[in-house]
């Protein structure tokens, strides 16, 4: 049975901006060029310890040209280059134009990830320039046992300069209402 | 030394504590401002029972279960998941992955992320194989 969240609703207003643009391209751009110490730092932080994350030597000895980024580090990364200043972040801290369509601000949805698809096509090397196609794919409403959500997916190519496709990534995010709108 | 594994093999579960700290660094390292993640207060007026997890680290923490429980031939080719509750920090988290299909140089297997309580927070797919080129 299909769906459409209650007229008035943030979560409404939401749907009708968002769902006529699937199909969209979202961004086409480039991301800049991945460092070795983002790398590391990605690496460390999730507790891993093989050395081609962290060591060009044990990377290329590994087989890669440069120490080699964890296989979701492209995906997890929200902002690139210097971000966005503090003052036009939303009230949730989320970006306004970021890759994903959170929807206004002022609309006060809450957002959490949901899932995601994602292949890893080639290896992700230090030094590799990052070009990035965010196409929308669904907008999706669902009465759920925590109440009403939009489901939103995105497809996320990341290619190498030079064309060769890196990650195919597909993600989910669920907004929902605010708190005090929710029930 | 190459293993070879059948299906209904499980590899060593990956048991891990997240912490506020490790989550602060997680938004850090991947320049994510959103205040679920390290601004407890604000957690709790959007209805969260602390600062929640980032969906990425949990996949990264599963794939960590993958990757280091293979020998350094496999590659991660492909992931899917799906996260079913949210996680707050501090947790106490155990993630376990089973061969579902062993045929030739690839593999498929049944990722969980298990809760202290028992619950199944996160559960996906990996696709490995032994083909070079895919990321360790």
């Amino acid at each position: 049975m299909s769906f459409t969240p209650e007229p008035g609703t943030p979560l409404e207003a939401y749907y009708v901006q968002t769902q006529p643009r699937i199909g969209a391209v979202l961004a086409r751009r480039s991301l800049g060029t991945l460092d070795a110490v983002t790398i590391g730092r990605y690496a460390m932080t999730i507790g891993v310890t093989d050395r081609s994350h962290y060591d060009p030597a044990a990377a290329r000895s590994a087989g890669y040209g440069d120490v080699v980024a964890p296989p979701n580090m492209l995906a997890a990364i929200v902002e690139w280059g210097v971000g966005t200043p503090e003052a036009q972040l939303q009230p949730d801290g989320t970006p306004h134009d970021g890759d994903m369509p959170l929807g206004d601000g002022g609309l006060g949805l809450r957002v959490m990830g949901a899932g995601e698809e994602m292949e890893l096509v080639n290896p992700v090397t230090a030094g590799t320039e990052v070009l990035l196609e965010t196409t929308l794919e669904a907008v999706t409403p669902k009465q759920t046992r925590s109440g009403p959500c939009v489901f939103v997916t995105t497809l996320n190519t990341f290619s190498s300069a030079e064309g060769a496709v890196l990650n195919r990534n597909r993600r989910t995010v669920v907004l929902r209402n605010p708190l005090q709108e929710s029930s | 030394m190459t293993i070879n594994f059948q299906v209904g093999d499980t590899l060593p579960p990956l048991k891990h504590t997240a912490t506020p700290f490790q989550l602060f660094r997680y938004s850090a390292v991947t320049w994510n401002p959103h205040r679920i993640h390290f601004d407890e207060p604000y957690a709790r007026e959007e209805g969260h029972a602390g600062v929640a997890l980032h969906s990425h680290l949990r996949a990264a923490l599963a794939l960590r279960c993958v990757t280091e429980g293979l020998d350094d031939e496999w590659r991660v080719a492909k992931v899917t998941y799906r996260l079913r509750k949210p996680v707050y920090a501090p947790a106490d988290l155990a993630y376990t992955a089973r061969v579902t299909a062993a045929e030739g140089d690839t593999m498929t297997l049944e990722l969980f992320e298990q809760h202290s309580s028992g619950d199944v927070g996160f559960e996906g797919t990996a696709w490995v194989s032994k083909t070079p080129g895919a990321t360790p």
